[in-house]
């Protein structure tokens, strides 16, 4: 089959206005728009740039807007698509650097602000090894845990478009992560960060991000699961 | 890019499903909402101030774009209020309601309870306008 290919070009340096080109490219149906892109890039024009790794949506590198929608392109089937045209697009909301490519730095640094790491700063248990918890224990927070960082839930939240400074839905999903560990101790303090101005409070629940989550993460109940703790101050 | 402009090109461009929708309606229903409000609040300020002001203003509600105006008010508060229900019982008492499946649904029957309590006031309101303004149904 034949499909129609608008890829969203913009070179800073060069540029000064976005364009579109259209690439017109022979695909099977069970072809990855990551293939196309790969493609077009290999075959038709090396100028075009995106970022991609690992292919299999587990790196979460080529997270993007297909079709008006956030999606990764290694798993973004042409069969899925109800067009033979497909438009692709860099993320909403972050700087465009090249094509493709946005600036991620934003992203990584709201997903910092929220402490995500485990922190506990009481004794070893006395074999010095793990800190056991049990399987309901850890089940409690294990959607949180398949997040790859990839900013399609954050990227798609109308909240961040209006204002950057907003936390966003990956960096609350990787705060839930910890704050409903058993084992970590620092529940408060990310709590707090999240109680202020731009943290869980700018969720509008627009459920784009829960859309978006090529993992299939419950962002937005992990964020109204967030807030509840806030105003119970209760982690069940 | 500015924020604004990234803005308005999400809600335009981005093609979300139900939640997306039902997000912008919300907005704009409570917009409606908040321009009515400052309206009114104007409006009943002129019966202290300018009493001569207040019979105009009554007068110009009378007409028929205002008529129609305020048909769509009424869905506005209807749709913005249930809708804000839906929002608020599922964020403090229901946060697993926040799944795909029954998110999709919720937006759905929102809309519709919005509609059937909007109808029929909207058709009272749509034939007193029509009686009033155009002399229809023995007006």
């Amino acid at each position: 089959m034949e499909v129609r290919v608008r890829v969203f070009r913009f070179n800073p340096e060069i540029d000064r206005r976005p364009r579109y080109d259209v690439f017109t490219v022979e695909a099977e149906p069970m072809d990855r728009v990551l293939d196309l892109l790969e493609y077009i890039r290999g075959d038709i024009d090396g100028t075009l740039s995106f970022r991609r790794s690992c292919g299999h949506g587990i790196c979460g590198s080529d997270a993007m807007r297909i079709n008006g929608r956030n999606m990764l392109a290694c798993k973004a089937l042409v069969k899925n698509f109800e067009t033979n045209e497909i438009t692709v697009e860099p993320l909403l909301g972050l700087r465009v650097l090249k094509d493709l490519i946005v600036d991620m730095e934003p992203f990584f640094e709201h997903y910092r602000s929220v402490l995500p790491y485990l922190i506990n700063d009481e004794p070893l248990p006395e074999d010095g090894r793990e800190r056991l918890q049990s399987p309901a224990e850890r089940e409690r927070f294990d959607d949180t845990t398949k997040c790859i960082l990839c900013a399609a839930c954050t990227t798609s939240c109308p909240s961040f478009w209006a204002d950057g400074h907003y936390v966003g839905p990956a960096a609350i999903v990787n705060a839930h992560r910890f704050i409903f560990d058993s084992r970590d101790r620092a529940a408060a303090q990310r709590l707090e960060i999240l109680n202020q101005q731009m943290g869980v409070w700018r969720c509008r629940t627009a459920f784009n991000c829960t859309e978006a989550c090529p993992r299939e993460i419950k962002v937005t109940q992990a964020i109204a699961e967030v807030k509840r703790a806030i105003q119970t101050g209760r982690l069940d | 890019m500015s924020e604004l402009k990234t803005t308005l090109a999400g809600y335009v461009t981005y093609r979300g499903r139900e939640g997306h929708w039902s997000f912008l309606l919300h907005r704009i229903t409570g917009l409606g909402v908040v321009l009515f409000l400052t309206i009114h609040i104007i409006d009943i300020a002129f019966v202290y101030f300018n009493p001569v002001l207040f019979m105009k203003a009554i007068e110009i509600y009378r007409s028929t774009l205002f008529g129609v105006g305020e048909i769509f008010l009424v869905f506005c508060v209807f749709y913005h209020g249930v809708n804000g229900l839906r929002i608020a019982y599922l964020d403090l008492f229901k946060p697993q309601g926040w799944h795909i499946e029954s998110q999709r649904r919720s937006v759905r029957w929102t809309l519709v309870i919005a509609l059937v309590l909007w109808l029929p006031s909207a058709f009272w309101m749509l034939r007193n306008l029509l009686i009033h303004n155009y002399g229809l149904f023995g007006g």
